[in-house]
């Protein structure tokens, strides 16, 4: 169990959950620059590593294209086509193609880090801890309000959020708040907060059903009936892991293009 | 304003979620503002005020938004 949890002090015989240190383990490489400190762990290698991986399959996938593909042509030209037309064309309309690219690196950014939470030897997303997420969200947020103002103006997009059309103007007072707070404030919030809340949790889930049954097993009295019962729900929720990670990418990458859509659509 | 154009999920799916999120984007906006004069006045009402008004407010943006 070299890699896995180890939050029990020496010489404690009950159980010791998993906590959040599992989040925060110990720095492979530190250094500072400007007064702030950096940390390189195992979780940041992870993601350098899928980003590798991703960018290697893909230009593989291309390399020499033909116009009867190969099994790779035909499974990166598959993953880029299901954002392209799936999410980018479905969601935005004719536009959506100039956003496709962005899309789809979202998507299989996103998606790759989230399946590592299931892969051996990695069995952590970096998508786990807040700052990936966040920093996402933060781009898809510049995304489509950098292009609601590109086409619209910075009066045009800001006035129909502040100064909704349809309603009489004392009640501004009360809606323009709301509207605000929803459209600039919460939609990134609640974007990076969906991601990693999911992987954050299944992290945990995928821990606590493991160490269990490693726990159950060598504990030694009448507990050790409920090892199997621990241990399959550890594969069960293995499975449910794969989902969860791919429709997180999903989502992910389809409210940004809802949003950006929303950003680019207000003609009134 | 073609909200709730629907990306191949079930119709009206996105319009639910966009209207659970002005409720409660309404709740948190006016609940704050109630707290926050609260704070400022050393009163206790504002706060379940400032909730009411958003629900309310949020209600009325909801009909004119979503509403046909």
């Amino acid at each position: 169990m070299g890699i896995l949890a180890k939050a029990c002090p020496p010489g404690d015989p009950g159980f010791c959950p998993p906590g959040v240190d599992e989040f925060y383990p110990k720095p492979i490489f530190e250094f500072t620059v400007a007064g702030i400190d950096f940390q390189v762990t195992r979780i940041m290698l992870l993601s350098w590593l899928v980003t590798v991986a991703i960018i290697a399959l893909l230009v593989a996938a291309v390399r020499r294209p033909q116009l009867v593909p190969d099994r790779l042509q035909w499974m990166g030209e598959s993953a880029y086509l299901f954002v392209r037309d799936g999410i980018a064309r479905e969601v935005i309309g004719r536009e959506g193609l100039k956003f496709a690219p962005y899309l789809a690196t979202v998507f299989l950014f996103i998606l790759g880090n989230n399946l590592l939470g299931i892969v051996p030897f990695a069995q952590i997303a970096p998508t786990a801890k807040i700052a990936l997420p966040a920093f996402l969200a933060i781009l898809s947020w510049i995304l489509f309000n950098w292009v609601g103002i590109r086409r619209h103006g910075f009066i045009g997009y800001l006035k129909p959020i502040f100064f909704m059309p349809g309603v009489p103007k004392p009640m501004y007072i009360l809606v323009t708040p709301i509207e605000v707070f929803s459209t600039l404030l919460v939609r990134p919030f609640t974007l990076a907060v969906r991601l990693f809340a999911n992987m954050f949790a299944g992290h945990l889930l995928l821990l606590v059903f493991t160490l269990g049954a490693a726990y159950l097993i060598t504990v030694g009295n009448i507990s050790v009936v409920f090892a199997p019962v621990s241990f399959a729900m550890a594969i069960i929720m293995t499975f449910f892991e794969l989902l969860v990670a791919a429709l997180q990418a999903y989502v992910f990458t389809i409210l940004t293009a809802t949003y950006v859509a929303g950003a680019l659509e207000e003609a009134h | 304003m073609t909200e709730g154009r629907q990306p191949g999920g079930s119709p009206g799916a996105g319009a639910g979620w966009a209207v659970l999120a002005t409720l409660i984007a309404g709740m948190a906006v006016w609940g704050g503002i109630g707290w926050l004069l609260d704070r400022w006045l050393s009163t206790r009402a504002f706060l379940p005020i400032g909730v009411i008004v958003g629900v309310a407010s949020a209600i009325y943006l909801i009909v004119v938004k979503y509403g046909k």
